[in-house]
């Protein structure tokens, strides 16, 4: 298949330049932008896996990385446990929190499991300012330790992170598991009918999309060496929804795109200072507007169904 | 032995039976049909033989298993499949993709073991050819077969249709009804019809359950029930309205 071929030289490219970009501009900076994106790109693919394909909206992805930064954060100063041990440990918490949100909610139709999500990652938020005594309230907990020292093996580490994620959960979406997935978007009842136990498959895909986002959380904690509030704030949840959007949702390798792509918008605005919210928020209105159904997924398809057919 | 037993099925919204003290058995094999007018329960006796709704009352016994209390999808592997009143298909999916949903809750087989099933199936519904079309541009027609693959695809003992010939021409009924004799036929399925549509209907079904107002007010041969006091009665009334033929269901 032409296509396949295309799709592989496509991500081959995409990870090369990712790889190069940092070694041909040597900049801190950059290697840590970079890094950030990365990071945005686990957050990013894991919601699309579960809410991209099942249509049931996370309003609170926040709430997993969270739990997840915190996890590691605790078990890093306080019992000085390895950093590798708090990732295993932190997607472990995270899918207890999507289990005990997802069990009783992803049952029920309608908005519930929205909101529950976001009143979730609210409620944590508020969780950790009132025990300010054990988490650090507003300060956070610092003096977390890096996983690797040296800044560009921490950013391939994470790049290494992502591209894992994003093959896993790309395969899984490509297999008879995302095609029940993609038919509970249509219609559960009809699931239902066909033998399907559509609560068991919605509340799986947000355990493993809750793993992810945790992984993620506790490789940003090692990243910033410290973890705040801010972590559960909603607009970290609507970020994530707004790179999905942008990198085309239910196709997994999209919101990658997006999540790159927003993050540097963000750092190359820096230097409009005042307006920069302004002409973001504008880009993405447009975006979203004239292309509602994302940028970079659509665009690849065009890519492909122009030059893939060729023998 | 029957294949399907209903015994004493009681459901009720409030102060109102949607479906009372319904009783009735279904041999293995047979081609059954529910005739009644709008409101009258069939949906909801459909929706609680496969689970969608808990009933409050009475027996539902399947293959000697009882039904009552087990989830939709838990009937559905036992053996029953179903299609709706309205043609659900996924959207976004191949019509192939389709069929194979439908039988991914039943089946273990490999991927291109249930690819050939699936177009083995659209093939003997008349979809040839169309096994790679987006959903979205299927004509009602062809939604209706495909509604019909889908339900196939689980392997079922019993089928249920709502309502299979609702929204189509003449000719299209024609065809479809000789669908569902051949599969009928060929692998001996037994099934069960809510259908408004009678001409069509009372060729292809062997016996026929009346309901009205929830409750079983005949039941027989086509030519018994057509004859039938309380079925002229339900579907006339004493008065003179005419019988709309082809009326949407509740």
């Amino acid at each position: 298949m032409a296509g396949k071929r295309l799709d592989l030289a496509g991500a081959t490219a995409f990870v090369a330049l990712m790889v190069v970009f940092p070694l041909v501009f040597d900049s801190r900076y950059l290697i840590g932008v970079l890094t950030v994106s990365a990071i945005y790109g686990i957050w990013a693919v894991s919601w699309d896996f579960m809410s991209g394909l099942t249509g049931r909206e996370n309003f609170g992805h926040s709430l997993f990385i969270g739990v997840g930064a915190y996890t590691a954060g605790f078990l890093n100063t306080l019992l000085g446990v390895s950093g590798w041990w708090n990732l295993p440990a932190a997607m472990a918490v995270a899918v207890i929190f999507a289990l005990v949100i997802g069990l009783p909610t992803l049952r029920l139709k309608g908005p519930y499991f929205a909101l529950a999500m976001l009143s979730g990652a609210v409620i944590m938020q508020r969780l950790v300012l009132i025990f300010w005594e054990q988490t650090g309230g507003e300060e956070g907990i610092n003096g977390i330790e890096p996983l690797i020292r040296s800044q560009l093996g921490f950013y391939y580490f994470v790049l290494g992170v992502l591209v894992a994620i994003t093959v896993l959960l790309l395969a899984l979406a490509r297999s008879h598991w995302g095609l029940v997935l993609r038919a509970i978007r249509g219609d559960e009842a009809t699931c239902q009918a066909a033998g399907l136990n559509v609560t068991f498959y919605k509340i799986a895909s947000l355990a493993i999309s809750a793993a992810c986002a945790g992984a993620g959380g506790a490789i940003y904690a090692h990243y910033q060496l410290q973890v705040s509030p801010q972590l559960f704030a909603v607009v970290t949840s609507i970020t994530i929804i707004t790179m999905v959007y942008v990198g085309g949702m239910a196709s997994i390798y999209g919101p990658v795109g997006g999540a790159i792509l927003l993050v540097l918008l963000t750092e190359l605005l820096r230097n409009f200072g005042e307006w920069r919210l302004m002409i973001y928020s504008c880009t993405l209105i447009l975006i979203l507007f004239f292309l509602p159904h994302g940028l970079i997924a659509p665009t690849w398809q065009r890519f492909r169904s122009r030059f893939g057919r060729r023998p | 032995m029957s294949l399907l037993e209903v015994e004493g099925l009681d459901k009720h919204f409030g102060g109102l039976y949607a479906v009372r003290n319904v009783s009735f058995t279904i041999d293995k094999g047979e081609i059954v049909g529910i005739l009644g007018p709008n409101g009258a329960g069939k949906t909801t006796l459909y929706n609680l033989l496969t689970g969608f709704i808990a009933a409050d009352r009475g027996r539902i016994v399947f293959n000697g298993q009882s039904l009552r209390g087990k989830p939709p999808h838990r009937i559905a592997r036992l053996g029953i499949s179903r299609t709706f009143q309205l043609c659900r298909p996924f959207v976004g999916m191949t019509v192939r993709e389709n069929v194979i949903v439908g039988a991914l809750g039943t089946a273990r087989g490999g991927r291109a073991d249930l690819d050939a099933r699936a177009r083995a199936l659209l093939a003997s519904v008349g979809l040839a050819g169309k096994e790679d079309v987006a959903v979205d541009v299927l004509s009602y027609g062809d939604q209706r077969r495909l509604e019909i693959a889908r339900a196939l695809a689980a392997q079922p003992t019993l089928l249920l249709l709502d309502e299979p010939f609702a929204g189509l021409g003449t000719g299209e009924i024609g065809d479809l009804s000789a669908l569902i004799r051949k599969v009928h036929a060929e692998q001996g399925l037994t099934v069960l019809l809510i259908e408004h549509k009678l001409r069509e209907f009372m060729r292809l079904v062997q016996r026929v359950i009346v309901l009205d107002f929830g409750e079983v007010i005949a039941r027989g041969t086509p030519e018994e029930v057509v004859a039938h006091p309380a079925v002229i009665e339900a579907y006339v009334g004493r008065g003179n309205e005419p019988m709309a033929e082809g009326a949407n269901a509740a």
